[in-house]
């Protein structure tokens, strides 16, 4: 009993030393991603990419996931804190608001976060925090979005929004664009699934129920767009998608953000809060750089939808 | 990765440990006390955090709104107890259901939103991770320490009393409950009451210290609870034997899993295995008595025959 303690003791303690030797003089970040899933994956890339860039070997990673577990998001940052990181980056909602309850001082970064007064529950909003936080929203732009299905598809009468229940985003922007869908004459039901083993009866029902389908960022019907295709082309309603991996999986047209680019921009804010001491309280929450319109080729052939020429056909 | 960060994150997890320590006293009373599994807790984990988050957001007073979590989760232990008691559903299955219905009911809590924040600074939350360094009384520890200490006067309290006792014997032996004039029905369904109440609290408390409720928040729940019963049932199963006692190594085997956890995080485990870490810690502590037992009866064996 005694010797394995010591075994142990001495392990924790060399593994201490050769880190410490290492953390001297660099910035160290820790990264809390919500759920293993290829839109967030490329934020943190991107976030990893823009720093190490403009950084070099002067700033270290600590890249935490919580596998979809929000509890677990508490663990990790609480691991940040007692690191002692220079910043903290939050991918997705529940990890900024743990982050957020876990510390006041140092400075949090999100992305892939649509809302931050809603997350954070900010009253008079006005573009920044006014706390340690600030980042980046991956709010698609939901008047253009609209503005798109009304060039497709003039003549639909009714849009059925389809979401997951569990997803605070999904259920913001499609409160959004129903004001702008209302205004251009459309009329809006929501169709919700609370889980993947839902979506292909409630995808039928909207199916039956309307002209055209619209998918906001909704991280659960990202992952199951074949069970969702698998309904709508026997049924021949086209899908407009919040983002591109959806709409290349199941839509016909998309305005498209990058969460890589969304990631990037979130580096170089780190960079103004590392480098060049830039107050986060202050910093304004940015959004996506660029869109581009997007169409899925494949699907528009079988449904007959005819595209515009500034479209762009996804790879 | 040093030895420092290491210590300086233990108040983290003990906070977190000791939260769901209170939780996990809730399965101890159904899955100990009461010999049913009752997986309504996935369900009942968000429901208090729901409850109470929404109605301080409404401006009702933190501890109304506490109470209001309990009973809250008083009610989904009542529902899954109906479902097993009146309408003969084995008790796993109506725990799914219920949680199952939860799921809807905690969206509507929240008027379907499956995520509201709550700002420490703007509210007056119980305990926050915020002061969970901070050396004085609004630090969760004490808070949370406080409440246990309260919450396991009262069970033991409860459980001396004939009602309490009733219980007890419902879960030791069923039929001879039923013979000593037991209503063992009646007893499982409030069994099953406070348990879940146990639970909200914990959730209420939890949505506190992270500062949010999420509709997921519930998800995978029982693991920890039952980590934590098993946990001290093997570290501190022949140390404690009073009541109270076993529901403090309750706590103390949840705070003991999330140490362990933060270890292993801070050892530098790829958080992609996280969930397989923590179905190998249960799995282990669950191996641990059969192992035991396996080993000693070998050896009274060999034992035997030598002096046989």
């Amino acid at each position: 009993m005694k010797k394995t303690a010591a075994m142990i003791l001495a392990l924790v303690l060399t593994l201490s030393l050769s880190a410490a030797a290492l953390a001297e003089d660099a910035y160290r970040v820790g990264v809390c991603q919500l759920v293993q899933h290829v839109a967030l994956d490329a934020a943190t890339q991107g976030f990893q990419d823009a720093l190490t860039e403009k950084l070099g070997d002067k700033v270290t990673f600590d890249v935490q996931n919580a596998s979809g577990d929000s509890n677990t998001c508490s663990t990790i940052v609480n691991n940040f804190i007692s690191a002692n990181v220079n910043l903290i980056m939050a991918n997705a909602t529940p990890a900024l608001q743990a982050a957020v309850a876990a510390t006041g001082d140092i400075p949090i970064l999100g992305t892939s976060v649509t809302d931050y007064a809603t997350a954070l529950d900010i009253d008079d909003w006005n573009g920044a925090t006014g706390m340690n936080v600030s980042g980046t929203s991956d709010l698609a732009p939901l008047e253009q979005q609209a503005d798109m299905l009304h060039e497709l598809f003039p003549d639909a009468k009714k849009v059925g929004l389809l979401y997951c229940s569990a997803e605070p985003n999904s259920k913001y922007q499609v409160n959004v664009i129903t004001e702008y869908l209302t205004a251009l004459g459309y009329e809006c039901i929501e169709y919700t699934f609370a889980d993947s083993n839902d979506v292909a009866s409630v995808t039928q029902n909207a199916c039956d129920g309307c002209d055209v389908l619209y998918i906001p960022t909704d991280n659960t019907a990202a992952s199951c767009t074949e069970a969702i295709r698998n309904v709508v082309e026997p049924a021949l309603k086209p899908v407009i998608a919040g983002e591109e991996g959806i709409c290349a999986g199941c839509g016909v047209a998309t305005l498209s953000i990058s969460y890589y680019d969304l990631g990037y921009a979130t580096g170089e804010m780190a960079y103004e809060v590392l480098v060049n001491g830039a107050d986060v309280a202050t910093m304004n929450v940015r959004f996506a750089p660029n869109v581009t319109k997007e169409y899925n080729a494949e699907m528009c052939a079988l449904l007959g939808v005819q595209i515009p020429e500034d479209y762009v056909a996804i790879q | 990765m040093n030895f420092s960060a290491l210590l300086n994150a233990m108040p983290g997890a003990i906070a977190q440990g000791l939260i769901w320590g209170i939780m996990a006293i809730g399965v101890f009373i159904t899955y100990k006390v009461l010999d049913l599994a009752d997986l309504t807790v996935d369900g009942s984990m968000a429901t208090g955090g729901a409850v109470c988050v929404m109605l301080m957001l409404n401006g009702v007073n933190v501890w109304i709104a506490l109470l209001c979590a309990i009973l809250a989760g008083m009610l989904a232990g009542l529902l899954t107890g109906v479902l097993h008691t009146a309408m003969g559903i084995p008790p796993i299955l109506a725990g799914i259901l219920t949680q199952l219905s939860l799921y809807s009911v905690n969206l509507a809590i929240m008027e379907f939103k499956a995520n509201q924040g709550i700002n420490v600074t703007k509210y007056a939350l119980i305990v926050s991770q915020r002061n969970v360094r901070s050396a004085d009384l609004g630090n969760p520890i004490f808070t949370v320490l406080l409440i246990l200490a309260l919450l396991i006067g009262v069970l033991y309290w409860f459980f001396g009393t004939e009602l309490g006792s009733a219980l007890r014997a419902t879960g030791a032996n069923e039929a001879m409950s039923r013979a000593q004039g037991i209503n063992t029905n009646r007893a499982k369904i409030l069994g099953l009451m406070i348990s879940n109440g146990i639970v909200a609290l914990s959730s209420a408390l939890l949505s506190h210290y992270q500062g949010f409720v999420d509709v997921n928040m519930g998800r995978g729940a029982i693991v920890i609870g039952l980590a934590a019963v098993i946990i001290s049932e093997v570290m501190f199963g022949k140390l404690f034997r009073n009541f109270a006692l076993k529901l403090t190594g309750v706590a103390l085997g949840a705070v003991l899993y999330y140490i362990v956890i933060q270890i292993v995080l801070w050892l530098g485990l790829n958080t992609n295995l996280l969930k397989l870490l923590s179905a190998l810690i249960v799995a282990v502590f669950l191996g641990i008595p059969y192992w035991k037992a396996h080993f000693s009866v070998n050896r009274a064996g060999k034992g035997g025959r030598e002096h046989a």
